[in-house]
């Protein structure tokens, strides 16, 4: 195993733990706020991987996952809410509604880089926000819509997103260690090469878009169950900020970073909030401080301590 | 493996654990607030909820409290937003353990907020939600000592048949407040002046510039402009009026259905913007008001140094109704406060009611809170010298009402 | 006649979106990356203006060109500790220059509305206006002294900042390192300078707007969104990096905004920019005006 496989394999074990941690945790937090907490923050952490897959290993900047995250809220509860269907039928549906969107945004943005990229894909995010909270006869837009819940228990609701989150570590660890891992971060290290080189760029980035928004889907989907309520707040600009400072801080093109990342950013912004509300300048600067000086993220920080100590 | 991101996840998760456990038996009695303190939601209106809640916990605590406790009140900020109020609600009842939620000020974030008080089976007292949706609901945890827009949109359907007007247009925002409002107004004046052509436009309550939808008045303006919105909306939307000269002036009057003339920054916002508005209002100082509701207006005014409102009113009603339900049912639990709240005859700072029993909007609602008409004569004019056209005992007479000259 | 009122009503609005978009277009010419913290440099703008005038009891007319000189202090201040990497070849993001420019611009973005939000208050903030008359006929068209006085500084701002980069020297310095980077300094002009003076320039424009509009579109934290997505349409839709493309854009997005609100649809006025945008960046990325990119 070569040293990037080896590193990548350690940090899926880490996220294994990190996992059987938060699988543990009920057993020393009854309290069902703080559950909540976590549950979000796992929502949080589900949308971190998607665009993590998208941008720190395909190169693919898209400002739009919190756009997706609303879209798969939006399917399920709006089928809910109109034809009263299950939502049994209602995540599997904002999984398909999100990917299959998400892959037509990706062949749309295939020829865009960069800026132009970010720039097409923030417009596309306001662009559904505007239209769902305007279509309020429909949607209800900015007054929310109510949806059912999926299941008796907050506990229960805890250990679906559990689940959820690592069989979607797993299969994101599966994919990148296969080959179309490699060509993946191929094109995201230097599109040209990777396409003289027999990479198919267009499928790839297709791929990384649909799987990438097709998880921000199914997590914008969990969460409507669990909150009740959908509104287009889910799909703020703000919103897609908050998921990309937690990747940076983690670590941006790493297994674990994401996840670590959504879990201590959002639960230590709750704590934060306690002291009164400074929880966003904190982590804005430290994004700042990490993407200025050191990209690598806190995970990287921590490699190079391990480094350091096993050397 | 002990990497320092895995301790660091360690040492949060025992954080977090040590707060839920460090709980001790709460000795004050918690009501929890939820009330807008940050945009979009109108914090003006948040602000004043939270003076007139003061003001009762205060004179409730000095007498003694409730049980002998004192009362808490423990705020939460839902920056408007249902998503939000929801969350607060939550954080309220499970993490403050809160008797019952009161403060609510905005339709769209009361609807989400009473889906937990529901579920969770806490009393919820709707100070400012107009919408009828959260009455028609019959929830058995919600009360409504507050204004519901079937209300208004009678009041203003009688004002408009009365003033004979042919062609109305009404500026609504786009909240379950304003498009409800804009609804009953319809309704109403289907069975009011069924000739009057009227017809209503939502706007976002977060815009900042509404030209466009003033614009095409100009070339064809109807007899009378009806505004539902709250500010600031409301401000950008009566100074840009103002601005293209379409109202108020010799041939479209200005109708404000929200309330809005009595809050304490109206005429530092709209200034000749406001002159020759009519309002539709639930407080005028020359309405007959109860000792109780007199002496805490003039504490308010001490406080504050301002007029008192219906908001100050509403909110200490509200938190009033909480503590007389304890004191009835000799307890905090909930099933018996709400038995209390069903039952109870309550004297409050606008008079004395019952709630209805009756299905739909009067679900547990104060059926007669009584409202009046007036209008606003000069610039910075205060609410008690205007022109005050209807009250409870004072018939409408819409004879008195003045036109600008052009 | 409606139609006259949507046209000018257009035309002004697309005055104030080009003062937000020419100093985006500048720092796009210059450094190729997009800033998405220029709405903050605006909310900069604003609340200097707000302030000084309301808190601090600056005379209006004083207090516009001390929003000038802030938002020209937080532009120079951006360049000098986020940007230098870009082209100083410190980075550590190496190749992904764009992705870097785009994280920690919106990083900082965050942070200024956050940092307002707790320090001012979240509570908008109304300021006096330059002039006092609430309304006035101008012709067939109606419209508070405000917007006038604002329209004509803005006109004027524009117009001497074409004659700026057209006529002076740093203009012209500023012009040659966007044609192209490495070919101007090896003609000796100092590239860091330009930058430095590009970024400085497009936060004082910005603050401009800001503190002009402040007393109509009250001083909020968040009050830089807005106009923000504004200009990210219009540098795009004018050519990222042509000056002249950017004004016709943001001339024609206002118009084009003003009639749509009336003739198509009140509620998705906001959204047909976006959607051009959308279309133009699918169909012809170099904008309107732009020149097809020259990558070295």
């Amino acid at each position: 195993m070569d040293s990037s496989a080896r590193r990548m394999a350690i940090e899926f074990r880490l996220s294994l733990g990190l996992l059987a941690l938060l699988a543990l945790a009920p057993l020393a937090i009854d309290n069902p706020y703080w559950l909540g907490v976590l549950i979000v923050s796992m929502y949080f952490a589900l949308l971190a991987a998607g665009w993590n897959l998208l941008a720190g290993y395909t190169g693919q900047f898209s400002m739009a996952p919190a756009c997706f995250a609303m879209i798969g809220a939006y399917t399920t509860g709006l089928l809910a809410y109109h034809w009263k269907i299950a939502p049994a039928l209602g995540i599997p549906a904002s999984i398909l509604a999100a990917g299959a969107i998400g892959a037509i945004l990706g062949l749309i943005v295939l020829r865009l880089r960069g800026p132009y990229l970010a720039l097409t894909t923030l417009s596309f995010a306001e662009i559904m926000r505007l239209v769902i909270g305007n279509s309020y006869g429909f949607t209800r837009g900015d007054l929310g819509l109510n949806v059912p819940g999926l299941l008796e228990s907050r506990l229960a609701y805890y250990y679906v997103f559990v689940a959820v989150l690592a069989a979607a570590q797993g299969g994101l660890y599966l994919l990148l260690r296969s080959r179309a891992g490699l060509f993946l971060q191929a094109i995201r290290d230097d599109e040209i090469a990777a396409a003289s080189r027999g990479v198919d760029v267009v499928l790839w980035k297709t791929v990384a878009f649909t799987l990438s928004t097709a998880v921000s889907g199914l997590a914008g989907a969990l969460y409507a169950h669990f909150s009740q309520l959908v509104s287009p707040e889910l799909g703020l600009i703000s919103q897609t900020g908050l998921v990309i400072c937690m990747v940076v801080i983690g670590g941006i093109g790493s297994l674990v970073g994401p996840l670590a990342g959504a879990l201590l950013v959002y639960v230590s912004s709750e704590m934060l909030r306690e002291a009164g509300g400074i929880q966003l300048i904190v982590f804005a600067l430290l994004v700042i401080l990490i993407a200025r000086f050191f990209r690598e993220g806190l995970w990287g920080l921590a490699r190079r301590a391990l480094g350091k100590a096993a050397a | 493996m002990n990497t320092p991101s895995r301790q660091w996840r360690l040492a949060v998760a025992a954080a977090a654990a040590g707060l839920s456990i460090a709980a001790p038996a709460a000795d004050p009695i918690k009501i929890g607030i939820s009330i807008a303190q940050s945009p979009p939601g109108s914090v003006v209106q948040g602000t004043q909820v939270k003076d007139g809640l003061e003001i009762i916990k205060d004179r409730v605590n000095k007498a003694g409290g409730v049980l002998g406790r004192n009362i808490e009140l423990v705020y939460e900020d839902n920056q408007g937003v249902p998503e939000k109020g929801r969350a607060a609600t939550e954080k309220l009842i499970t993490r403050d353990k809160v008797v019952a939620v009161t403060g609510g000020h905005q339709s769209s974030v009361c609807l989400a907020e009473i889906e937990v008080a529901k579920r969770y089976n806490v009393p919820y007292v709707n100070t400012n939600c107009w919408s009828d949706d959260v009455r028609k609901k019959e929830y058995p945890q919600v009360f409504n000592p507050g204004n519901y827009n079937s209300r208004v949109g009678l009041a203003m359907a009688e004002t408009i048949a009365a003033m004979g007007v042919k062609r109305v247009i009404a500026f609504v925002e786009n909240t379950d407040y304003g498009i409800g409002q804009a609804k009953a107004v319809a309704e109403a004046l289907k069975q009011k002046a069924p000739n009057v052509e009227y017809k209503y436009e939502t706007l976002d309550r977060a815009g900042k510039d509404f030209t466009p939808a003033v614009l095409p008045l100009r070339a064809n303006p109807p007899d009378m402009i009806l505004t539902m919105l709250l500010p600031p909306a409301a401000y950008i939307v009566m100074n840009q009026l103002y601005e293209q000269g379409v109202a108020p002036s010799a041939k479209t009057w200005l109708y404000d259905g929200a309330g809005i003339a009595d809050y304490p920054d109206f005429w530092q916002n709209v200034k000749e913007a406001g002159k020759y508005m009519l309002e539709f209002g639930l407080y005028h100082p020359q309405m007959k008001t109860p000792k109780l509701g007199l002496e805490v207006a003039k504490t308010y005014q001490q406080r504050t140094k301002n007029e008192p409102n219906r908001l100050i009113f509403q909110a200490a009603d509200s938190l009033l109704l909480i503590v007389d339900a304890i004191k009835q049912a000799k307890s905090t639990d909930p099933n018996a406060m709400i038995k209390a709240l069903e039952t109870m005859k309550f004297e409050g700072v606008r008079g004395e009611f019952r709630f209805s029993k009756e299905p739909g909007y009067k679900f547990h609602q104060w059926v007669d809170i009584p409202y009046v008409n007036y209008q606003l004569t000069e610039i910075n004019q205060p609410v008690s010298k205007s022109l005050l056209v209807q009250a409870p005992g004072i018939p409408l007479a819409v004879g008195k009402l003045q036109k600008p000259a052009k | 006649m409606l139609n006259l009122d949507l046209f000018i009503n257009g035309l002004i609005i697309g005055l104030f979106y080009a003062l937000m978009a020419v100093g985006l277009t500048l720092i796009f010419g210059i450094l190729k990356v997009v800033n998405f913290a220029h709405g903050e440099f605006y909310m900069v703008g604003a609340y200097t203006y707000t302030l000084a005038a309301l808190k601090l009891g600056f005379d209006p007319w004083l207090a516009l060109p001390l929003a000038l000189a802030a938002g020209a202090a937080a532009g120079w201040l951006t360049e000098r500790t986020l940007m230098r990497p870009l082209y100083a070849g410190y980075s550590s993001w190496g190749l992904m220059r764009d992705e870097y420019a785009v994280v920690v611009t919106f990083a900082l973005s965050l942070l200024l509305i956050n940092l307002v939000d707790k320090v001012v208050g979240p509570y908008p903030q109304r300021g006096p206006g330059l002039v006092d008359i609430p309304r006035m006929a101008l012709g067939p068209i109606m419209l508070s002294g405000q917007k006038l006085v604002a329209t004509g500084i803005s006109l004027a701002t524009i117009a001497g900042l074409a004659l700026f980069l057209r006529y002076s020297f740093w203009g012209r310095q500023i012009r040659a390192v966007a044609q192209n980077r490495l070919g101007a300094s090896l003609a000796g002009i100092d590239t860091t300078r330009a930058s430095s003076l590009v970024f400085a320039l497009s936060g004082a424009l910005a603050a401009l707007a800001g503190a002009l509009l402040a007393p109509i579109i009250n001083a909020s934290p968040d009050v830089g969104a807005f106009p923000a997505i504004k200009s990210y349409v219009i540098v795009v839709l004018g050519g990222m990096g042509s000056m002249p493309g950017s004004i016709a854009a943001s001339l024609a997005l206002g118009v084009l905004e003003s009639f749509g609100a009336v003739y198509i649809s009140y509620d998705y006025r906001d959204t047909f920019g976006l959607v051009i945008l959308m279309l133009v960046l699918i169909f012809r990325p170099q904008g309107l005006f732009g020149e097809r990119g020259r990558e070295v």
